[in-house]
């Protein structure tokens, strides 16, 4: 009993979702509780921060953490989960990548406290109260974790030993990544535990593109019926495909949705969106100025639309102020 | 603000530009100046590479409309520039910090006057602004561990 590996799952910023992924293992769940010994899981089980603090260093065998990192109690639960660990494993694109959350990196705390607390119409706050990391009550001390600045990816924190991504990452690879662990089968420290390939070599649409795509409009996914067999690209509707490391079973092409890149980078690749950039360019059939200023102003928000999981590990980080 | 000096990084394709000058005096008088074969070989990842360690803007230099060696580079390089601009003031880089020109210039001496015409542009609006880097704000935070 005692011998049972120890096993942490853990969210930081986290919508839930790499939770519920874990659980939509089913039945395997209950061979992996078999096999491990879970001691932290808040959005399962009852354990508290301070039986992890009780434990001696590395006695965890591995701890599972998701989400991203914006605030000072998640740098300390991943810097806690850290010094207990033997392995971290960074689970979905949140912890990998920066994840949704990442896009923050495209305003400042300063904009997203005064809209938050004081500009959307839906606020009503007279006294112009905004969060403090410490105030006073009724002669007391209250405190909150600290606002950072920016979104944080999980290894811009702490050392994480093993990243597999996803929005959330699929039935298939959790379990095989999980088994890898409890066979000792692991490749080396650093890998994504995902395929290498880009999404289009796996993506059944692949077929169905021409030599050369030469694209006269862009078009966004709402704004046409696609056709449901046939690549994005080619319908000139954005697909982040060409950019985004496969592993995710295609399971937006199948109810016929483009690449949104939740994936983040093929193997090699620190940006992904640069790589769009020089795809698309390529794509865009117009060698006249004006004609390229009217396709390039059609694309709304493409910083948001390149890095929708991933602007925390793009090379430029976050807005300049 | 008077002593800043802009970092300029300038791309040249070969074919059109300074392929008549001596190469090694050109180079003297031209701080961060890459001569490369077709504008097109230019990868948004390149443009980006230069902001990030520190560049205050980056011009490049392509063959004239119609004129490129292999079909279109330059077309390409000038859609490339167009998207990238698009993603760099999301980030809060100006879009005048990327200049593009598709001309010719075999004597290579309007290189200089290019390099010298968006130095006083980037001299005007003042250095890039600046990210604390995220390895810093790792270290820190790794430190307190």
């Amino acid at each position: 009993m005692a011998t049972k590996p120890k096993v942490a799952i853990c969210w930081l910023g986290s919508c839930g979702g790499c939770d519920e992924a874990v659980v939509d293992l089913n039945e395997a769940v209950l061979q992996v509780a078999e096999a491990v010994d879970i001691i932290l899981w808040p959005v399962a089980m009852d354990f508290k921060y301070h039986h992890i603090e009780e434990l001696k260093d590395k006695e965890i065998a591995l701890s599972i953490i998701n989400g991203h990192v914006r605030n000072s109690d998640h740098e300390e639960v991943a810097g806690l989960l850290r010094r207990k660990s033997q392995l971290v494993l960074a689970f979905g694109a949140c912890a990998c990548l920066g994840g949704t959350p990442g896009m923050a990196n495209f305003t400042t705390k300063e904009d997203i406290f005064n809209w938050v607390y004081r500009d959307a119409p839906t606020v009503v706050n007279p006294k112009g109260n905004v969060p403090q990391p410490k105030s006073k009550v009724d002669g007391k001390e209250l405190t909150l974790p600290e606002f950072y600045e920016q979104v944080y990816a999980l290894d811009q924190i702490i050392d994480v030993d093993y990243y597999l991504p996803g929005c959330p990452p699929p039935p298939d690879l959790i379990a095989s990544a999980v088994n890898a662990v409890l066979a000792g089968k692991l490749p080396p420290k650093g890998s994504t535990l995902a395929p290498h390939k880009a999404l289009c070599d796996t993506c059944e649409r692949n077929k169905t593109k021409p030599p050369r795509i030469a694209l006269k409009d862009i078009k966004r996914i709402h704004e046409v019926e696609a056709n449901p067999d046939t690549c994005f690209l080619a319908q000139g509707i954005l697909c982040l495909g060409p950019a985004t490391r496969s592993g995710c079973g295609e399971v937006c092409m199948k109810i016929n949705l483009p690449c949104r890149g939740c994936f983040g980078p093929v193997e090699g690749v620190k940006d992904a969106g640069t790589k769009f950039v020089s795809a698309l360019a390529s794509m865009l059939d117009a060698d006249d100025e004006k004609e390229v200023k009217r396709l390039v102003d059609k694309i709304d928000d493409l910083a948001g639309y390149l890095y929708r999981f991933s602007a925390p590990v793009s090379a430029l980080v976050r807005k300049r102020i | 603000m008077n002593n800043f000096e802009p970092k300029l990084v300038c791309f040249s394709c070969r074919f059109s530009w300074g392929y008549l000058a001596d190469e090694a005096q050109l180079a003297a008088q031209i701080k961060n100046w890459v001569p490369i074969i077709c504008s097109g070989k230019i990868d948004a990842a390149h443009i980006v590479d230069a902001f990030k360690n520190g560049a205050d803007g980056v011009l490049i230099l392509g063959c004239p409309e119609g004129d490129c060696h292999y079909q279109d580079g330059n077309f390409e390089a000038r859609k490339r520039v167009y998207l990238l601009r698009k993603l760099l003031s999301s980030y809060g880089i100006e879009t005048e910090r990327v200049r593009i020109v598709l001309s010719s210039d075999p004597e290579g001496k309007e290189i200089l006057n290019h390099v010298r015409d968006m130095t006083e542009t980037l001299r005007r609006m003042g250095p890039v602004k600046k990210i604390k880097p995220v390895s810093r704000a790792l270290a820190a935070a790794k430190a307190k561990r």
